[in-house]
Parts: C-alpha cells; structure tokens; sequence
C-alpha cells in the first residue's frame, strides 16, 4: 500500500521534474541570445544582451528613439533602417511604406535582437538623453494653462535650440502600468541650461496632463528626453509672421527671449490669439520684448471678448486679424504654433498674400 | 468567454492609463467582442449604419473648423464648436494612423441637447463601430448621437 | 482490410463522424469566444492541429510504456495534463526562436491551447478506445484536423452573418450556440459511414 503510494508519487514527480528540466534548458539555449553587437551608421558598436526589441535596448543604452506608444507598435513614429534584420513582422508592414521597405526600414519596438545587427541611425538622436530633474514651481498661467520648471539633477545641463521639444514621461500612477511619454516645448531660452520651463494644457481625460494638473507637487522628480524637432529660427533677415493660440506660445517664447537675448533685430509680428482675456496669459512679457528687440510687434487678439473684459484691442479670428495686418507676405517667412485647423487656416491665408509654402515653418507634433 | 489574442490585446490597450486616463471601457467588464455587438445590434435596430452616424458627425466637425475654437452656427438648428489641443493618439485597435486631439462640441438648439466628441471617437465609430463601454465617461450612446444630430436613415 | 485503409479510415472518422467538437462537444470555448473571423480561427486550428497530433502519440508512450507496466493507470489524467503544459510551452520557446511570424501567426495561440479540454479529451479517448500506436497518430492528427474544419466553418459562418440583425439578446454566444447545435446537427449525418474500431 505505501510502496503503491511511494511510487505513484514518484513517478508524477520525477515526470514533471524531466518536464521541468526540459523547459528550463530550452529557456537558457533557445531564448537567451547572448551578447549581439549593434554596429551603428558602420562607426558606432554597442555590445548588448540580445532577445528583447531593439527600442528598449537602445532606450537601456542611452539612445533615445521617438516613440508616442511605448513600444506597442500603434504610433509608426520608431523608423529604424536595420540592413540585416530579416523582412518586416505583420504588425509593421502597415506603417511602412514600400520604398521604405525596400531601404530596410523597420519599426524598432518589433525588432528582436537576436543576432548582431547593422543600423542606421540619423545622427541628431545621438544627441538625446534622458533627463533626470526636479519640479521646481508650478504657475498658473490661465484657467486651464499650467507653467512648469524643471531643475535639471543628473545630466545637470540640457544643450538645445529655441523651439524644440522634449518628451516628459508619465511615470505609473494610480492606473498606469507602464511610463507613457508626451511632447511639451521648451518654453525657457537655452541660455538656462540648468531648468527648463513648459506649458501645460489641460486636456479633459488628458493622461500626462491629468498627472501634471492634479497630482505634480514643487520638490517632485521628473524623467525626460530630448531635445527633439526642427521647428528653429531659421538664419536669415527676412521679416517674420508667427502666428499662435493657446499652448502654441511655448516654442515662440523660447524662440523670441532667445533672440532677445543674443541682440538680434529683425522684423517680427507675433500675432497670439485667444478666446477671450481669461484665455491670455504672458502679455506684459510679450510686451517687454518690443523694447527689447527692435522692430518686434506683440498683437494679442480675442476671438469673442466678454463685456466684461473690457478690450480694447484687436478683435477676430487671429487669422483674420494676421491678414489685417499683412497684405503682402511675399518677402516673410512665417512659424506657426497652434491646432491643426489654425495652422491649415494660417498658411492659407499666408500663401494668399504671396508667401511660398516653402517659408512657412510649422510646429507638428505628429 | 475567451477572445482572440487579437481583442485581448486590444481590449488591453483600452484600459484606463494606457492610451488616455480614463480609457476606453470605463467599469465594462465585458469582453470587447460583445460590447461590439450590442452596439451593432443597436445602430441596425435604428435603421443605421456605423458609417452613416460617423458621418453627419464628420460633416459637424468640418462646418465648425472655420470657427478656429469660436462657436459656428449651422443650419437649421445646431451651433457648433470645433477645438483642438497639441499631440496626436493612436487607435486603440492598433493600426497605423494617429488621430489630432480635436474635440468637437454640437448643440442642437431645438431641443437643447449637447454632444461632445473627437476625431479620434469619428473613427472608432465609424470604421470600428465602436462607442466606448458602458461606464466610461466619454461614451456615446448610438440613441443620443441619433437624436442630437438628427440622423436619419437614407431612402 | 489492409493497415493503410484502416488508418484512413480512422482519421477519416476522427475529422468527420467523430469530430471531437461537434460529435464530444469538446474544445468549445475557444470555438465559441474566439472563432469570428477566419484569419484567427485559421492559426487557432493550427495551433490545436500540432498539439493534438504530437501530444496524443506522445501520451500513448507515457501511458503504455510507463504507467501501465507500472500499474499506475490512474495518474493518467494528471500526467497527460503535465505533458500538454509542457509541449506547447517548449513549442511556443521553439517557434520564438525559429521565426517571428510563424510566433506572430501561431505562437500566440500557443498558451489559449493548453486549456482547450479537447487536447485532453484526445488522449483520454486514445486510452478509452485502447488504439494502438498507429491509430493513436491517426486519431491525433485527424481530431486536431476535425477541430480546425469546425472552427473554420464556424467563423465563416459568422463572418457572413456579420453584418446581420439578430433577435435581441442573441447576439454573440446565443446566435454561436445555435450554429453549432446545427453545425453538429449536419455531421451526425456522417454517422451512416462507421470505421472499424
């Protein structure tokens, strides 16, 4: 009875032990890759552990590819051309096009390390890092508008050009699981290397700015990387046309001190529209610029003041107001900030009043 | 019941804090092949088609882009307010093509009645024929869509 | 009837009159939840196609090369269980590293399969039935086959009736329930062939 028992016992044990065993070997030899060397732009090698994708690993190695999703394969914005990591997954194949596909371009987050790699990379990621930095105010600038500032901690000092962007993670918070990225301008001059200032806006079931708005506190750690984007002054004397609404102010801002700063003068009409006033924010510093850099023009405009606001400048759509003041645009160049249907309604106007499409610059956050 | 992986995965990256704060499916604890079906039942019930609804949605959402965030009135009744903030959210059924973050607000002035909805919601109801879980603050209802923009069934 | 015949003739049964799906109703919950549209049904069938086919010959060894001899008949629902685990782990290891789209197609199906009863059910019908080594592989490969044509069947079905307006309250699993009923209907019509077992 108890030998009956005993081997029973035994044999489901031993069974499930060999089972066991069995995985685990096929674990270690199957799905470890060992180390795998990345050979970037044929100059760069990295050493990495192999098996997981090729966005987080460089992510782990300092090198920051733009991604919206996190991985997922649902943004298409991590385009890497790998010339010999095989033929692009099903998931992939959708966000690439086929000349793309032809260039070896694939999607980082879906590409497994498996074996040494060959990439090309464009070289302003290398300049991308991680930020680690602590909040240092948190001011209101309107009813739905947060300014934020960020004291840099570790790397102390951030290298960037007047309008560009960074990516602010959302870390886990009460329902997140994974850290989720968003894009803010740079809305403080890069003359401060130490801190960095943003606008943010509120967005009804907004993720990042729900997290920014509610639950950020002064004394906070933030994570983020960057600089991205190439929405910068461009070189040259020809007068400029900026066009902007709402949270469109930060890149223009950073643009403006900047120029400010460095004793420029140039032909500038900054035309920033608004709702009605309690949507305004920023204008007696908009204002100061006009001593500061000559021939620059701050011309705030409410689309539907209130009585109560009692303004007494410039009303309309800021398209219409820009249009009032710009019959002829033929000689500008122009940046624009803002929605999407403003900045469609502003080149527009703009290539009507004869400015080629080529010198309209725009912040596109896609 | 079991799903797909491909639904799992999807109804996955509906949860709240993976693509917005509230996600997708709000307190639906439903598979999302059923919450699809019902609605689909709803809108061929009606007389409708997703296609149809999320068009007179798109048509409200063009005739109030002129406005550029002011309200537009357009007839016969309705005034309508197109507004739009920065950054661009992918579909949640994990496809290419990210969706600006546009909101479009329509007020029937007959009857009073508000909707408020955004590009990406156009989509999702429209090629997905999806109106969001019971519970989930941002959901549309097939009947209330109807009503306010007065969406009838072509002849 | 010569060996060949007699093989076919098994997994001709297995597919058909003796479809562990629609004749056992085994294996019903992937089929009901997870079958509408073909693409998935297509890489779910496969999945249950290999396991089943390796699982069932591979339980037929296990049971009489070890448990009988060793009068232990009775652990034969555990160690199958284990045994089913334990593959379609392995395979889903195997596939990652081999191909990424064969583990994008079918890996991912991989872990849904390890609790489909009609894996077990398989096995536990070989040892019921006393089928030799030979008509194990041929029940094996022809039950996963069966399995596959139903849920194919299914999907296609649905697929079709899709865009359809259903009576309230069956739409989903009321509506899958009613086209399995008479799926299994149609094939009991196969019960007039019988195959020598």
């Amino acid at each position: 009875m108890l030998n009956e028992f005993l081997l029973g016992v035994g044999i489901v044990t031993g069974l499930n032990a060999f089972l066991a065993l069995l995985l685990v070997l096929a674990e270690r030899t199957l799905s470890h890759y060992g180390p795998c060397t990345l050979t970037i732009n044929d100059e760069k090698k990295l050493v990495v552990p192999g098996g997981r994708d090729l966005l987080s690993t460089l992510k782990s190695e300092g090198l920051f590819i733009p991604s919206a999703c996190g991985g997922r394969g649902s943004c298409g914005l991590c385009k890497v051309t790998v010339l010999d990591g095989g033929d692009p997954l099903a998931t992939e194949i959708p966000w690439l096009k086929p000349e793309e596909i032809a260039r070896h371009v694939r999607l980082a987050c879906q590409v497994r390390i498996k074996h040494d790699l060959r990439l090309q990379l464009p070289r302003e990621w290398f300049a991308i890092r991680q930020f680690q930095a602590t909040v240092v105010s948190i001011r209101d600038l309107t009813h739905d508008i947060k300014e934020l500032r960020l004291r840099l901690v570790d790397p102390p000092e951030i290298e960037f050009q007047a309008g560009q962007f960074i990516q602010l993670e959302v870390p886990p918070y009460e329902l997140t699981d994974e850290p989720v990225y968003r894009a803010y301008s740079i809305s403080s001059p890069p003359s401060n290397r130490r801190e960095i200032e943003l606008e943010i806006r509120y967005v009804p079931n907004g993720l990042c700015t729900t997290w920014v708005h509610r639950h950020l506190n002064v004394g906070d750690p933030v994570t983020f990387n960057g600089p991205y984007g190439q929405f910068v002054l461009k070189p040259g004397n020809r007068p400029i046309i900026a066009i902007a609404g709402g949270s469109g102010m930060a890149p223009l801002k950073a643009i403006f001190l900047d120029m400010a700063e460095k004793g420029m003068a140039r032909s500038v009409r900054y035309f920033f529209g608004a709702r009605s006033r309690r949507d305004l924010f920023l204008v007696e510093e908009m204002k100061a610029l006009e001593t500061r850099i000559p021939g620059f023009q701050f011309i705030p405009a409410l689309s539907s003041p209130l009585p109560e606001d009692r303004w007494e400048g410039e009303t309309g759509l800021i398209t219409d107001v820009a249009a009032r003041h710009v019959p002829d645009a033929s000689e500008a160049e122009a940046y624009l900030c803002g929605s999407s249907f403003l900045i469609k309604a502003a080149i527009a106007m703009l290539t009507e009043r004869g400015m080629p499409r080529e010198r309209i610059y725009f912040d596109d956050f896609g | 019941m079991k799903q797909s992986p491909d639904l799992q995965k999807i109804q996955e990256a509906m949860s709240p804090g993976r693509l917005t704060k509230t996600g997708f499916l709000g307190s639906d604890s439903r598979p999302l092949a059923d919450i699809l079906a019902e609605d689909e039942a709803t809108v061929a019930r009606l007389g409708l088609t997703h296609a149809a609804i999320a068009a007179r949605m798109a048509y409200f959402r063009e005739k109030g882009e002129a406005g550029l965030g002011l309200a537009v009135d357009v007839p016969p009744h309705f005034e309508v307010r197109v507004d739009g903030v920065r950054g661009r959210l992918p579909c949640p059924f994990a496809h290419p093509g990210l969706y600006p973050k546009i909101f479009c607000q329509v007020r029937n002035q007959k009857t009073g009645e508000t909707v408020t909805y955004s590009d990406l919601q156009i989509h999702l109801i429209g090629d997905h024929g999806f109106y969001e879980g019971r519970g989930s603050p941002y959901r549309l209802e097939p009947e209330t869509l109807v009503r306010v923009l007065e969406i009838t069934p072509e002849e | 009837m010569n060996p060949f015949a007699a093989w076919f003739a098994l997994f001709f049964a297995a597919v058909f009159t003796q479809n562990i799906l629609l004749t056992n109703y085994l294996g019903m919950c992937p089929f009901l939840g997870a079958s509408r549209e073909i693409k998935t049904s297509f890489g779910l069938g496969a999945a249950v196609v290999f396991v089943m086919t390796f699982t069932t010959p591979l339980n037929w060894i296990l049971y009489h090369r070890l448990l009988v001899p060793l009068g232990l008949e009775y652990l034969s629902l555990i160690v199958f269980i284990c045994l089913i685990a334990a593959f379609t782990q392995l395979i889903e290891i195997v596939i990652e590293r081999v191909s990424d789209a064969l583990y994008a197609s079918l890996g991912i199906f991989l872990p849904l399969i390890t609790v489909n009863c009609a894996i077990l059910g398989a096995s536990l019908f070989m040892v019921a039935r006393s089928y030799t080594f030979l008509q194990t592989t041929a029940y094996g490969f022809g039950g996963g086959l069966g399995w596959m044509l139903a849920i194919l069947a299914m999907a296609g079905i649905r697929q079709r009736i899709a865009k359809n307006r259903l009576p309230r309250g069956l739409e989903g699993a009321g509506i899958a329930l009613i086209i399995a009923g008479l799926m299994a209907m149609a094939f009991t019509g196969f019960t007039g062939i019988t195959a020598p077992f």
